[in-house]
Parts: structure tokens; C-alpha cells; sequence
């Protein structure tokens, strides 16, 4: 009943003319002149807003975009510009100069990044359903304050946020459990994220407790309360906090350095900041033999690259991830 | 790994030059426990101090000559090769391995080369007659790497690479002990002489791989110089001003007189470590009149390089994303010509040329011929004998090091060898071509396979065989030949000191006060302060301790 | 107020008010913990799982920072090294940058809990109030992807266009004015920092609040606006409320959070700025114990910053109950 909303989005409304009409009379109705700010999306119950508020809005709107999609763009040129045009702009490249494909053709040649790219997906998919279903249980299961062993297990999850061991303790146990070279070492070890339980908790309890209490007296017990009331309900809070958990997984490379010792088996984001590392000078490789691969593009356009090769994923799973989350209109409402 | 921490580390590229610089004000990265505590039951107990080689200990020194320099060392400047020599020689006969398969660990500053299929490392094999499987580790994290691996003894692999600026922490005293292979049985003295490359490496550089009085390490040769102040010629050459740069004055009238911020050019990066070179800041200690130790950042030099150097900030001759700290495009500002003075390592040059010459061909960069401050003699500090080690994993198995050590008699080849050309062209045909020169043109295959591997284990000493690049080798071979004159030895040089733990960190705040003062943000007496609080925090007492090892030498 | 009461009031509108409900005595029956173990055993076994998890890969390591009272070294290890007290925790103190990394810290929480914090609540409620679904999700869709730019990447754009040799100054010098530079003024970094957060950050930030407004049904809207609540009134009694509880909870986290303000972000413009002004306590843990492989240092100020977390969001749970909120838990 109320707190839910559908997954469409789609606009349905009625439209301002038909209720205009009506009150007109009968006879056919006339083509209305749309007044302004008068949005075919708009709610029959919404005023429309104000001149100075309208164009406040739309500014505001404007900058946020601008401020973002600027340097998208210089960080995609710069991406596609070869080494000369960027040292011609002296950086990143604003006005389109000379372009070619050659950071690209460079990162994706070889084979690494497919094959990276494929362990990444696996551990972040895994990772994803694993820690996701698992924190549901735990938010749910921490979902009535007054529950056996509330208070402690909630602080078992507070802490964790606070206090955190050392490179090297947890570096030993991971060893000591033999995961040493294993995808589980990227996985299990940061599987719960206590903040994300807490963001899920806070959403159950959110939920009317007279539907819980209803479902409960007809005899539901929690695991069916959770499996056909709660989840469904929670169709935002859980998409945000998989999102969440994906991300976390995707952009992960510090434990791959530590417990990845087979380069086999890198994830993507440890093999593309590879090729941001190029271009260092040693010491002592002065005239000697330590060296970059030569005739490597290096500098700007790799790293850009790398940059746009990161973000593409996360561009094509956002959109089905905040259908979820986006602002619905109900067509009738769902009867509880 | 709790997402936070994750965030937190190592996702940025910590300017490996701030770094450094940070081990040259001092912070050694060898420590001791407290003097005070008691005896911690490991097995090989702490040491302090240092502990002198003894005769027997140093590798001797056996020199082999495979291929002529046209511009010989000087004074132990880099042989420089004009061309290339038209026949190689084969210097290990049959390959010494015995078909084992042995584990490494290296870092690379560089992308990943594939494992399975990969031909570089099949050659490579070949002529080793074992395999050496690698376990790479992304370069600007290596030292965290390191300090989980060395904690966990039984995923130590058999043979590690150690840069100098990632030597952990109480290395000398305990982990190197318990976890490295002692090799002075093995080749100290003429036992080397089992390993003719091994041996043909120079004494220095063998010094500074004994700790506490052991041969420990397989070094990386380091040249005697590592930096040098460069500037635009081209660019110079296009303005009509031709430098004449013999005092720090000299080199800020320069810098004024071509910065025009309205054509978008700055004269000068950061020059602080060029600072230090002109006004001869030694790296660590130096001795005053009396005999006694003088710490860097209480030297009359090291004042007045900070005095230089906020000069030149104040000028305003220095590019604003350099005031910004912004060092990590400091290569691509010079390049492009945004600024016209940067210090750098002396490997930028050729890596300069390799990628400008194809766009610019008229690129070129030239260090300043040596100069002091005022104008008088310049000293140069002779750099590291050594930049990067390997260590061998501690074992009982007398034959497996023996193996491991003729594998490194082949990886440790001069220029000249075919196993050289081997380990750093890859395979004729397939990594590379021959040019009319004899000169190697690297494929496609190369940039993807062949990257920075054995070269990371052990090498041979250096050689300027760079002829691809027209008149390189003959600028940078003469130009190190004239300067290795001003070229003198700091004190302790070679030595492999362990400090106590307790003053590692001590000089750290000058790393930031260097910053601060060059920027005008602090001043000189703000130094007095903090070298007054230094001496008393422990830097009295860590040259006492110093002194104490000095005497004894 | 929630959501369901405003219904209920928007409903009722004038009229008699009913009787009250005949209230039946009901027996406070004490519940014995036995009965509550048997009663909620579903909902402990569903915490098992991550709370498993939790104990192996947080608390086992997380028992290694008893290296905080030793004088650490990874060969010796935990068993050998040998015992310090108190002595790491006194160096924590006793170093005179100390004082100014928590100054800093807190400052910079301060400045960005006033300048920072709301700015996504406020995005999130005016990306709401857009009609137009296309316009809507394509915003959405375009603000948080800063969220994914490396820190590297936006110091490097923000000193593109705000330093000394970038496009604005530039663009001043051109027509012969003075040039300015925000990125290497101490005095302006607060409001630096700041932008580059909010820059960063802010778009992705919105996603939560967005997930909590879509959860409001336009029912409420209806209802309340036909009874003739403005714009503004319908946004106080239904849109803020519905946001109310994750605003708290993430209120209360920030304030624990209150001690770790940006750690690469400072790192890489402390050269530009100084120290003085950038240094925070992550980072004067970095420098004075990190990079000298002094664990034991990293692991009392760790120690530290943790107890005095932990109290900062026990008492601002306290003083949600004190407003009348539930906060992170409620009272026994």
C-alpha cells in the first residue's frame, strides 16, 4: 500500500485540457492553449511553479550538469588526442586537435584487459549477490529493537566501522586460511560493509510495523514476512546498496596487490592503473637498462583512456540499477 | 579488506621523487628496537651499528671486457657506445640451470606482460636452462607489498627485489638475517670466480650490499651521478639566448629573463633538488673542520639552497602547477615547453627523446655543465653504488643457491653478451629488428611482452648504449666524463647503516619545511626552530651514535 | 510525524471526532528471554551469516592491534616483539603536529557538515520537484559520474581551471588583469576542499536520498495539495519527513566519522598548500608512522581515533533521543 512505488516510471497523468473540458461543458473539445510551464508530465494537482522559480531551477539544474559534463568531455578527448596534441595543449586537451584511437588500441591489445576484465566482472558479480543477500538478512534481522541480543549484535556491526586492523594482521590471516592467490581473498574479506547494513536496517524499520504485525498474526513467519512482504517493498533500498556493494567490488585493487600474486588473475582496475604508471624515471637508470616499453603512447591519453575504460561499466549497469529508485507515479494505488 | 583502508592507500602515486627525498633528509629506513628493551628470543638477534666488511666478504673484482667504448669511463663515469658492436659474444657457454622451477618477486613501473604464451620468457628460460616464474607487483605499492610478504615468511618467494628507497624498516637488523640467504660463503673474495659476470661488478656496489658485515644482496649498479639540472636547448636555440650559466645568480637571471607568462612559459619547474646539487647539500652528514658530524639540515649549504630557492619562487619564475606541487606533470610541462628548467633523473633524457623525436624532431634537452653557487668549484655527491638489490630466500639446500647464483652469472651479463642482448631486446624477429645501424627496432610484441623483469634481479655495470637517438651518446658520455671531475664521495658513502628505530622519523617535518620555505610560507628562522628541535627530539644523539661508527673505521 | 499521520489528517478533515476506543486492561506480561530467544531465533540466524563473516575478516585482524602496546616488527611478530605500554600512545600525543592534524580535522568537519552535508539533500529534492522523467533520469544519470574520477584526476582539473596557469587566470591575464591562484592559497583551502567534495561527491551522494523520496507515494502528494497544502508545506509535513530517518542515520555516522576528513585528497595538495593547514590525523599517521614502517605508531593513533569515534556517535545518538529521535538504536 503506501510506500510503494512501481518499477515504471512512465508518465501517466491526466491531462490538465480533459479537466478544463469538463467543466466547459459538453460540445467537442477545443485544442487548449498549453499555458505556460504547463508539462503534459505535470500532476493534475501540482501548481505550477513560479516564473523566478522556474528559471532558479533551471539555472541551478544547468550548472550541476555543465560543472559535470565539461570535463567528462576533456577527459574523453584527452583520450582520444594523440601525445603531441596533448603536449601542444599542455595537458588535458579542451579544442579537438589531432585524434587517433592509439590509447585505446594500446590497453585493449594483448589480451590483459579482456582477461582482466573478466575476472573483475566474475568477483564483482559474485561479490555483489553474496554480500547484498547477506546483508539484507542481517538488516533484517536487526529490523525489531527489541529482538533477543538487539543491542549487541548491532554494536558487533558499529564497531567493525570504527575500528580497523592493520595491513599485516589481516595480510597473515588471509594467508593462514589459504587464500593466498585466491579470488574468495577478494572477496570474503570485505564482504560485509556494516554502513550499508545500517542504510538496509534503516529502510526496514522504515516500513509500516501494522503490515508486519498483520502479516504476523495471520501466522506468516519472518522469513516468509522478509521473502513476500519486506523484499518487495524494498526494491530502492536494495538496488542502492547492491550498487554500493558493486562499486566497492569493481574499483577494488589494493587487496589484489596484496593477495594476487598471479598476474594471471588481476582484476581490471589494478591492470589498467598499470598503464598509468609508465613514464617514471628510476633512479640509476640513468644510461642504463631499466626502461619503459618503447614506443608506448605514455602520458595523458593512456591515463584518460584507463579513466574511460574504468567508468564505461558502471555507465551501462547504472541506468538498470536507478529504475529502481526513480520517482514513480501511481496509477491507483495498490490495496494493502 | 575494509573498503575504508582500501580508499585511504596507495591509490596515489606517492611522488617517488618527494620520496626519496625524504630518505636523503635522513629518514633511514633501517632500524633497531629500542636499545632499551630486552632480548626479543629471535633467532638472529638484533643488530645495531655496522659492522665493517672484511676481506673476505667483498666479492673481488674481476673486470671483463666484451665490447670496446668508444667514450670510456672517466673517473667512473658511463662507458658510452657510438655504435653498436657488430658481433656478440656468448659469455656463459651452456646454460647453468638445471630445470628448476624457481619463484621471484619484482615490482614494475609499467604495464603487465602476459604469462602463458609469452616468448620473451621462453628465451630467457632457454638460456638460463630453469624458469623463473614472476610475481609482479605494481611499483609505487611495492613497499607494502614487501612488508606483508616479509611478515609472512613461508610466502617469501625464492628470489626478491628490493629498491633502496623500499628497504624496510629494521631490514638490517632482523629480517635480513632470518630470511635472506648469507651469500659471503658463496661468493665473497674469489669464490665470485665461479661467476665471471658476477665478478666482473665494481667493488663499490658489492659494498653496499653487506649488511652487518655479510654479502647479502645481488646489487643494480647505480652511475655515479643520478641527477642533472636540464634545460631546452631547442627552445633556447629558437629564443637566441645561449646560457652561460656559472653561479646560482647566473641560473636565476636565466630563468627571469625567459619566463613570459603571457605566452604561457615559466622559466623553471621546482628546483629544489637542484638547489641542492648547486650549492653541494651533502645527502646525509658531512664532516666540518673539526672532524665532527654535521648533519644535513643543520649545514651551512642546506640553508643556503632553501635561501636560493625561495628566490627563485619569489621571482615568479616558477610555473604555478609547480607551486601547486603538482611534480607528477612535470615532465609533460617541459616537454611541451610551458617550462624551460626542470631537474631530473638522468634516465629522462633518453626517455625524453624517445618520445618527443617523432613529433618534434627538433626536441632536445641539455643538463648545465656543473656549477656552484657562488661561482667557484662545483662538488658533486657520487650517487648510490647501488639502487636496487635482490636477495635470494634463506635455505639449507647449498645446490639451489649455487643454481640460483649462476642464474644470476647469465642475467648479469655486460653489454656486449648475447645473453644482454637477450634479457634486453628479446628474441631477433620476433621482439625486434636490426636496422642498417645494427641498432634493435622494437615490434609490436615488445611493448606488450617485454617489459622490466630480470633486469630487476640482477644486472651488469652500466653501459650508455642508447645510438638510436642521434649525438645522445656522445652529449651524455662527454658531459658525465667532465663532471665526474667535481665528483666526490659523501661521507659514509657504500655503507649500509642500521639506525635505531626511534629516529626514523625525526626528520621528517623539514621534507614539508623545504616546501614551505621555498613557497614563502615559512621562513629561514622557522628552520632554526626546527633544527633546534631536531637536535633535541634525538639528532644529537643519532650523531653521537654515528660519531661513534666513524671512529671505529 | 510520519507519512501515514498526515494521510490520516488530510483524510479526516472536520468533522466529529469518533469516541475513543474502549481501552481493555491488558496484563503486562513480563516476556522471559527464553521465550524472546525462541520467538526471534529466525531473525538470529539471519544475522549468522555476516556476523561470521564479520568475526573472521574484521575482528581476528583487528585483534593485531595489540601491536599499538608493542614495539612492533613484522619478522618478530606478535609473539616476539617485545612490550612497549603506553609508550606508543604518548608519542601519539606528545608530537606537537598532533595538535594541529585535530584541529584540522575537525575544522574542516565542521565547515563540511554545514557546506557540504546538505548539498546533496538539497540536489536530491530539486532533481525531485523536475517533471519531466527524461530530464529527470538523465541528470541522474550524468551527476554522480565524478564519484569515479580518481582524486589524482580532479586535483589535476580543478588546478586546470583555478590555478595559476589555468583557464581562468589565463583568461584575466588577457585582458590585463592581476591573476589569482585558489590552489596553493592556505587561506582559502577550507573552501577549496569543500568545492572539490562537493564537486566529486554530491552527485553520487543524491542516489541515497533519491531511494528514500521514491518511496513516498504521490497518494500523500494528492491528498495533501487537494486539501490545499502548498508547495512548500507539502515538502515540510511529507517530502522531509520521508527523508528524516536517513538523514539522521547518516548524520549520526558522519559525526562518527567525525575524524576522517579525505586522506589522498590532502595528500596530494599538501605541497601546495603546506602542511599546516592540510595536515589531518590520517595523514600525520601516514607520515610520522606509515611510512617509516612504524606499525605500532599507526595502530595506537588508529586505537585512538577509534574510541573517540565510537563516543561521538554514541553521543549523537544520545542527543537524537534528546530531539525525540530514534537514532541508530533506540533506548533499551
Amino acid at each position: 500500500m503506501s510506500g510503494q512505488s512501481p518499477e515504471l516510471s512512465a508518465s501517466v497523468a491526466v491531462l490538465p485540457s480533459d479537466v478544463v473540458d469538463d467543466r466547459r461543458g459538453s460540445g467537442p473539445p477545443a485544442p487548449r492553449k498549453r499555458r505556460r510551464f504547463q508539462s503534459q508530465h505535470r500532476p493534475v494537482w501540482e501548481e505550477p511553479p513560479t516564473p523566478v522559480g522556474a528559471s532558479l531551477k533551471f539555472l541551478t539544474l544547468a550548472v550541476m550538469v555543465l560543472v559535470v559534463v565539461f570535463p567528462l568531455y576533456t577527459v574523453v578527448l584527452t583520450s582520444l588526442s594523440t601525445q603531441a596534441e596533448t603536449l601542444r595543449a599542455g595537458g588535458l586537451v579542451v579544442v579537438p586537435g589531432e585524434m587517433t584511437l592509439n590509447a585505446y588500441k594500446q590497453i585493449l591489445s594483448g589480451g590483459i584487459v579482456t582477461r582482466a576484465t573478466i575476472v573483475s566482472i566474475g568477483i564483482t558479480a559474485v561479490g555483489t549477490v553474496i554480500s547484498t543477500v547477506v546483508s539484507i538478512l542481517a538488516a533484517y534481522g536487526l529490523s525489531r529493537s527489541n529482538s533477543f541480543g538487539h543491542r549487541p549484535i548491532l554494536f558487533v556491526f558499529l564497531i567493525t566501522m570504527f575500528f580497523g586492523a592493520g595491513l599485516i594482521p589481516t595480510y597473515l590471516l588471509v594467508s593462514e586460511l589459504g587464500l593466498i592467490d585466491s579470488y574468495w581473498a577478494l572477496i570474503l574479506p570485505g564482504a560485509v560493509s556494516a554502513f550499508n547494513v545500517l542504510i538496509l536496517r534503516n529502510f526496514f524499520m522504515g516500513i509500516e510495523p501494522a503490515i508486519l504485525d498483520a502479516a504476523r498474526i495471520d501466522g506468516a513467519g519472518d522469513w516468509r514476512i522478509l521473502g513476500s512482504l519486506v523484499l518487495p517493498m524494498s526494491k530502492a533500498a536494495t538496488a542502492v546498496v547492491a550498487l554500493f556493494y558493486g562499486v566497492g567490488y569493481w574499483n577494488a585493487f589494493f587487496n589484489a596487490i596484496l593477495y594476487i600474486n598471479d598476474n594471471e588473475k588481476w582484476p581490471l582496475q589494478l591492470v589498467l592503473r598499470s598503464y598509468v604508471l609508465q613514464g617514471v624515471t628510476l633512479p640509476g637508470s640513468g644510461t642504463g637498462q631499466v626502461d619503459v616499453a618503447s614506443g608506448a603512447v605514455t602520458g595523458l591519453p593512456i591515463q584518460m583512456a584507463v579513466m574511460v575504460l574504468a567508468i564505461v561499466p558502471i555507465l551501462l549497469v547504472y541506468p538498470f540499477v536507478q529504475r529502481h529508485f526513480t520517482k514513480g507515479v501511481i496509477f491507483g494505488a495498490i490495496k494493502g | 579488506m575494509n573498503t575504508r583502508t582500501d580508499r585511504r592507500l596507495m591509490d596515489l602515486q606517492v611522488n617517488r621523487r618527494s620520496f626519496l627525498g625524504m630518505l636523503a633528509a635522513g629518514a633511514a629506513v633501517v632500524g633497531v628496537p629500542s636499545l632499551l628493551s630486552a632480548c626479543s628470543g629471535s633467532s638472529a638477534g638484533p643488530t645495531t651499528g655496522y659492522v665493517a666488511a672484511g676481506a673476505d666478504v667483498i666479492p673481488t673484482y674481476v673486470p671483463i671486457d666484451y665490447a670496446k667504448p668508444d667514450f670510456p669511463s672517466v673517473n667512473g663515469s658511463t662507458p658510452g657506445f657510438a655504435t653498436l658492436p657488430a658481433e656478440l659474444v656468448q659469455s656463459v657457454p651452456t646454460p647453468p640451470g638445471k630445470g628448476t622451477a624457481f619463484t621471484a618477486m619484482t615490482p614494475l613501473w609499467g604495464t603487465i606482460p602476459p604469462k602463458s604464451g609469452n616468448q620473451y620468457y621462453a628465451a630467457v628460460d632457454e638460456m638460463l636452462g630453469s624458469t623463473i616464474d614472476f610475481q609482479i607487483t605494481d611499483g609505487n605499492t611495492y613497499g607494502d607489498k614487501l612488508a606483508t610478504v616479509l611478515a609472512s615468511s613461508r610466502d617469501v618467494p625464492d628470489w626478491v627485489c628490493v629498491p633502496t628507497w623500499n628497504l624496510p624498516p629494521r631490514f638490517g637488523s632482523e629480517i635480513v638475517g632470518n630470511v635472506f640467504q648469507d651469500l659471503t660463503p658463496y661468493l665473497g673474495g674469489d669464490k665470485v670466480k665461479d661467476y665471471p659476470n658476477l665478478a666482473n661488478i665494481p667493488t663499490d656496489a658489492w659494498r653496499y650490499c653487506v649488511f652487518n658485515g655479510k654479502l647479502y644482496g645481488l646489487p643494480f649498479p647505480g652511475e655515479i651521478l643520478t641527477d642533472a639540472i636540464f634545460y631546452r636547448k631547442d627552445v633556447l636555440d629558437g629564443l637566441g639566448i645561449t646560457p652561460d650559466v656559472k653561479s646560482a645568480q647566473d641560473l636565476l637571471d636565466l630563468a627571469v629573463e625567459i619566463t613570459d607568462t603571457n605566452a604561457g612559459r615559466w622559466g623553471t619547474e621546482d628546483l629544489w633538488n637542484s638547489a641542492a646539487i648547486i650549492f653541494a647539500v651533502p645527502p646525509k652528514w658531512k664532516l666540518d673542520d673539526a672532524g665532527k658530524l654535521v648533519h644535513r639540515v643543520e649545514s651551512e649549504e642546506y640553508r643556503a639552497a632553501l635561501e636560493w630557492n625561495a628566490s627563485v619562487f619569489a621571482a615568479g619564475v616558477v610555473h604555478p602547477d609547480a607551486v601547486a606541487d603538482q611534480s607528477g606533470d612535470a615532465k609533460q610541462r617541459f616537454q611541451s615547453g610551458k617550462t624551460l628548467i626542470a631537474n631530473d633523473g638522468l634516465g629522462s633524457w633518453h626517455e625524453a627523446l624517445r618520445d618527443n623525436l617523432a613529433s618534434n624532431p627538433e626536441f632536445w634537452q641539455q643538463p648545465f655543465a656543473p656549477f656552484a653557487g657562488d661561482g667557484g668549484t662545483p662538488v658533486l655527491f657520487k650517487g648510490n653504488p647501488a639502487n636496487i638489490f635482490s636477495f635470494l630466500k634463506k635455505s639449507d639446500d647449498e645446490a639451489r643457491i649455487k643454481e640460483l647464483l649462476s642464474l644470476a652469472d647469465v642475467l648479469a651479463a655486460p653489454f656486449g653478451t648475447t645473453e644482454f642482448d637477450v634479457v634486453n631486446n628479446g628474441v631477433e624477429g620476433v621482439h625486434f629488428t636490426r636496422d642498417d645501424q645494427g641498432m634493435p627496432v622494437p615490434t609490436d610484441l615488445a611493448a606488450t611482452e617485454l617489459q622490466p623483469t630480470y633486469i630487476f634481479l640482477v644486472d651488469g655495470p652500466i653501459a650508455n648504449t642508447r645510438v638510436q637517438y642521434p649525438g645522445y651518446v656522445e652529449a651524455s658520455s662527454t658531459w658525465q666524463a667532465a663532471a665526474s671531475e667535481f665528483v666526490t664521495e659523501p661521507v659514509f658513502f657504500g655503507q649500509q647503516i642500521s639506525e635505531p628505530q626511534q629516529y626514523a622519523s625525526i626528520a621528517q617535518p623539514f621534507v614539508d619545511l623545504e616546501k614551505d620555505i621555498s613557497r614563502g610560507r615559512k621562513s629561514i628562522s622557522d628552520l632554526d626552530s626546527a633544527i633546534a628541535t631536531w637536535k633535541s627530539s634525538g639528532g644529537d644523539e643519532l650523531r653521537t651514535f654515528y660519531q661513534d661508527i666513524l671512529d671505529k673505521q | 510525524m510520519t507519512a501515514s499521520d498526515v494521510k490520516d489528517g488530510a483524510r479526516s478533515g472536520a468533522g466529529t471526532p469518533a469516541p475513543p476506543p474502549a481501552r481493555t486492561p491488558v496484563v503486562q506480561r513480563k516476556i522471559g528471554w527464553r521465550t524472546r530467544l525462541r520467538r526471534d531465533r529466525s531473525l538470529l540466524i539471519m544475522t549468522l551469516p555476516a556476523v561470521g563473516l564479520l568475526v573472521v575478516f574484521a575482528y581476528i585482524p583487528m585483534l593485531g592491534n595489540v601491536i599499538a602496546w608493542q614495539n612492533y616488527s613484522p619478522y618478530s611478530g606478535f609473539i616476539n616483539s617485545t612490550w612497549a605500554g603506553w609508550s606508543n600512545f604518548e608519542r601519539v600525543f606528545s608530537n606537537p603536529l598532533f595538535l594541529n592534524a585535530v584541529g584540522n580535522t575537525l575544522t574542516i568537519t565542521a565547515f563540511q557538515l554545514v557546506f557540504f552535508f546538505p548539498v546533496p539533500i538539497v540536489l536530491a529534492l530539486l532533481l525531485n520537484s523536475v517533471i519531466t522523467p527524461r530530464i529527470r533520469t538523465t541528470i541522474q544519470s550524468i551527476v554522480y559520474l565524478p564519484h569515479f574520477f580518481s582524486w589524482v584526476l580532479v586535483v589535476t582539473l580543478f588546478q586546470q581551471i583555478f590555478g595559476g596557469a589555468g583557464l581562468i587566470n589565463q583568461t584575466l591575464r588577457a585582458h590585463g588583469h592581476q591573476g589569482f591562484d585558489l590552489m596553493t592559497n592556505p587561506d582559502t583551502f577550507l573552501l577549496l576542499i569543500t568545492m572539490q567534495s562537493v564537486w566529486k561527491d554530491a552527485g553520487w551522494g543524491i542516489i541515497i536520498f533519491l531511494a528514500a523520496l521514491s518511496t513516498v507515494s504521490p497518494e500523500l502528494y494528492e491528498a495533501s495539495a487537494v486539501d490545499g497544502a502548498s508547495r512548500w508545506r507539502r515538502m515540510w509535513h511529507i517530502t522531509l519527513p520521508a527523508l528524516k530517518p536517513v538523514i539522521i542515520l547518516l548524520l549520526i555516522l558522519r559525526l562518527g566519522d567525525a575524524l576522517t576528513v579525505g586522506f589522498e585528497q590532502l595528500i596530494l595538495q599538501r605541497g601546495a598548500v603546506g602542511a599546516e593547514v592540510s595536515e589531518v590525523i590520517d595523514t600525520f599517521v601516514y607520515y610520522q608512522g606509515v611510512v617509516y614502517g612504524d606499525w605500532s605508531f599507526a595502530a595506537a593513533a588508529g586505537l585512538v581515533k577509534g574510541v573517540v569515534s565510537l563516543g561521538l556517535v554514541l553521543g549523537a545518538n544520545k542527543l537524537a533521543h534528546v530531539f525525540g529521535e530514534s537514532g541508530v538504536y533506540k533506548r533499551a
